[in-house]
């Protein structure tokens, strides 16, 4: 392992200010994502190279042979270390706490504003007729408001594959975002967020369930 | 080649397996295929007793009943009941008197390849605890006990003696290292969190990972074993890729752009991460070189890509790509050239896993609105459901020799993780606790 690209120094050195190292200022790892919208980030272009990539270890495997040593006639003592080398990282959880909080307030706020989800058929990120209303109801309350910032988030339902539904719960949340911004809502107060079907807000096994999590949440954007 | 002269060697010229000279025979290009291949002949292997020579009872009986499961596990070894056969193992314990040379010969006279038996102790030391296991090995195709191996240490590791003893005798039949010490990582929900897990191959010794309290996802692991990657949010707005190292719990951001950062896999040697993200509109499949950390990106296409998985030899990718509607298999060179369809059948074919054996890839089919295991050839000509009946699979991952898939799957209910076989048979489930336990990401070999 290169040892030297662990430390905190080094990654300064390099000028990479998004890095989440353990020993770092953890300040500097939530307000650097914080700042980073999507938005931001696509200004960047192609040339991604500098901006964004963490540090990594050398991981390729340096020795084959599985440390096994083979059957002997005369077998000497193995000793085995106790336990299996696996860490926990630095329990903090309060990262989880504080985003739950967030949440909630942000959900709060959007009941308290009347802001309304759209919810989209199974495989799809259409918008229906049901779901432009909510939109343009959404649009009028954003138009009234103008200093408020707002997130779709998408979400999906069990149904596939984890990995596929992130992508489904993006097209869904950028449908979203994209009729607000065909009813005139500026898009630099619009962010997308998808959890594909990672924060259902149902958790059964049944069609009435996948509904509520087919979704598009519109939510005021509070604070970070 | 060499590997196949090592083969050679280690059956001691190929007397104790007739099965043996017709797959050496069979070419280079199959010795890594011998035991995934339905004609592979599997070494007849009996475990009789692991006898406790001193300290708690349930020690031997515990060794036994981890070695006989790994052994079964193995797929190298077909696991024979001794006591059904008649053959007794009670006198054979130092493996030289005319007890054991009779139990020999009645083993050999009713086919089975290999005898196992040991011992298990328990002993004070000091205020600590202390465990010996001794384990021999009858060979009857040279008619002599081949070896044996000692192992020490603390009551914690009663488990790993029995599944590093079970990789020596797979290592000694097969060459290869075995997978009763490989473990599995997982998600697992922790309220409203998502945290990683890893536990042994066969469901124990679980250990938590993360724990920031929100959601880490899809982890996958780095060719040395030391590592994890995986999506994880560190705020409401973004994803990052992170990794974490399992021996101090270190964990950074790998991957910080906006948007989706999705599906990270780093290539066999380490040197590329291949990963989804829509930092630039839609989801594309990016290639770090995480030594330049130059970025290259393989796909151009206004549909959603993703689910890189390598070939063996880092050539090729297979990805995920809903260019034609729904999701599709794709297969590219790993520059982003020579781009082809892969999948066919079915209007949803997904998180495609390359085997490490290079000869399949598994991924998730759907078939009459299920979602289900299937395993395709690179070359898209034989093709075969692996999974049936209710509940939705995901995420499947293969073991290390290629011979098993874990996944996901609430055919039980809830989420939790299993492994199957990779001709669709031998399913078992591996977790019981908690709520939801899904993405499993099977270690390579150590």
């Amino acid at each position: 392992m290169n040892r030297t690209l662990w430390t905190c120094g080094s990654v300064l050195v390099m000028g990479i200010a998004l890095i989440s190292m353990p020993g770092c200022s953890k300040k500097s790892v939530q307000s650097g994502g914080d700042s980073q919208s999507t938005q931001g980030m696509a200004k960047g272009g192609t040339d991604s190279s500098k901006s964004g990539v963490g540090s990594f270890p050398d991981t390729g495997v340096q020795s084959g042979g599985g440390g096994l040593r083979g059957l002997d006639k005369n077998p000497s003592e193995e000793r085995l270390g106790s336990g299996t080398m696996l860490a926990k990282e630095d329990p903090s959880g309060s990262a989880g706490r504080q985003m739950d909080e967030i949440s909630r307030a942000e959900q709060a706020a959007s009941a308290a504003a009347g802001l309304r989800d759209v919810f989209f058929g199974y495989d799809s990120w259409v918008i229906s007729e049901e779901g432009r209303q909510s939109l343009s109801h959404d649009a009028e309350w954003m138009k009234s408001n103008p200093n408020a910032l707002v997130k779709v988030e998408g979400h999906c339902d069990e149904r596939g594959t984890g990995a596929y539904n992130f992508v489904l719960g993006e097209k869904r949340a950028k449908a979203a975002r994209n009729y607000l911004v065909e009813l005139g809502v500026a898009a630099n107060r619009l962010s997308v967020v998808s959890y594909g079907k990672e924060r259902p807000a149902c958790n059964e096994h049944a069609e009435s369930c996948y509904q509520q999590n087919r979704r598009g949440r519109i939510l005021i954007k509070s604070g970070k | 080649m060499t590997r196949v002269k090592l083969i050679s060697a280690w059956f001691g010229g190929a007397l104790l397996l007739a099965g043996a000279v017709g797959i050496l025979e069979s070419g280079a290009a199959d010795v890594f295929l011998e035991a995934t291949r339905p004609d592979f002949q599997k070494i007849s292997l009996g475990v009789a007793e692991i006898a406790n020579t001193g300290g708690s009872d349930w020690l031997a009986g515990r060794i036994e009943e981890v070695l006989k499961h790994d052994v079964r596990r193995s797929l190298v070894f077909d696991l024979v009941d001794l006591p059904g056969l008649g053959i007794q193992m009670a006198d054979v314990r130092n493996g030289k008197g005319a007890g054991s040379k009779a139990v020999f010969k009645q083993a050999a006279e009713k086919g089975v390849s290999v005898l196992v038996w040991g011992t298990a102790t328990w002993k004070a030391v000091g205020d600590q605890s202390d465990v010996n296991m001794e384990g021999f090995v009858y060979d009857s195709g040279s008619d002599e006990v081949v070896g044996g191996k000692r192992y020490a240490g603390s009551p914690s590791v009663v488990r790993q003696m029995a599944h590093r003893f079970a990789d020596e005798l797979v290592f000694r039949y097969t060459g290869e290292p075995g997978i009763a010490r490989t473990k599995i990582a997982y998600v697992a929900q922790q309220g409203t969190a998502r945290e990683l897990f890893v536990m042994d191959y066969d469901g124990y010794d679980t250990r938590q990972l993360t724990a920031d309290g929100f959601l880490n996802l899809m982890p996958q692991w780095s060719p040395d074993r030391r590592f994890l990657i995986f999506t994880a949010y560190r705020n409401r707005n973004t994803q990052d890729i992170d990794m974490i190292e399992l021996a101090t719990g270190k964990r950074w951001t790998v991957i910080s752009f906006g948007g989706l950062n999705i599906t990270p896999a780093l290539s066999p040697d380490g040197n590329f991460l291949a990963f989804a993200s829509s930092y630039e509109g839609n989801s594309e499949i990016y290639r770090l070189d995480t030594r330049t950390k130059a970025i290259q990106r393989l796909t151009v296409n206004p549909s959603g890509d993703l689910s890189p998985s390598w070939s063996p030899n880092g050539r090729e990718l297979v990805f995920v790509s809903d260019r034609g509607g729904g999701p599709q298999l794709f297969l590219m060179s790993s520059d982003g050239s020579n781009v082809r369809r892969l999948t066919f059948e079915g209007d949803y074919n997904a998180a495609p896993v390359w085997s490490p054996r290079g000869n399949w890839i598994a991924y998730v089919c759907r078939t009459h609105r299920e979602y289900k295991l299937c395993i395709i050839s690179p070359d898209g000509q034989k093709r075969t459901q692996l999974t049936t009946g209710p509940g939705i699979d995901d995420s499947p991952s293969w073991s290390p020799d290629g011979r098993h898939l874990a996944f996901s799957s609430t055919a039980d209910g809830k989420s939790h993780i299993y492994m199957i076989d990779a001709d669709g048979k031998g399913r078992e489930r591996l977790t019981f606790q908690g709520t939801h336990n899904s993405a499993p990401s099977w270690s390579p070999a150590s």
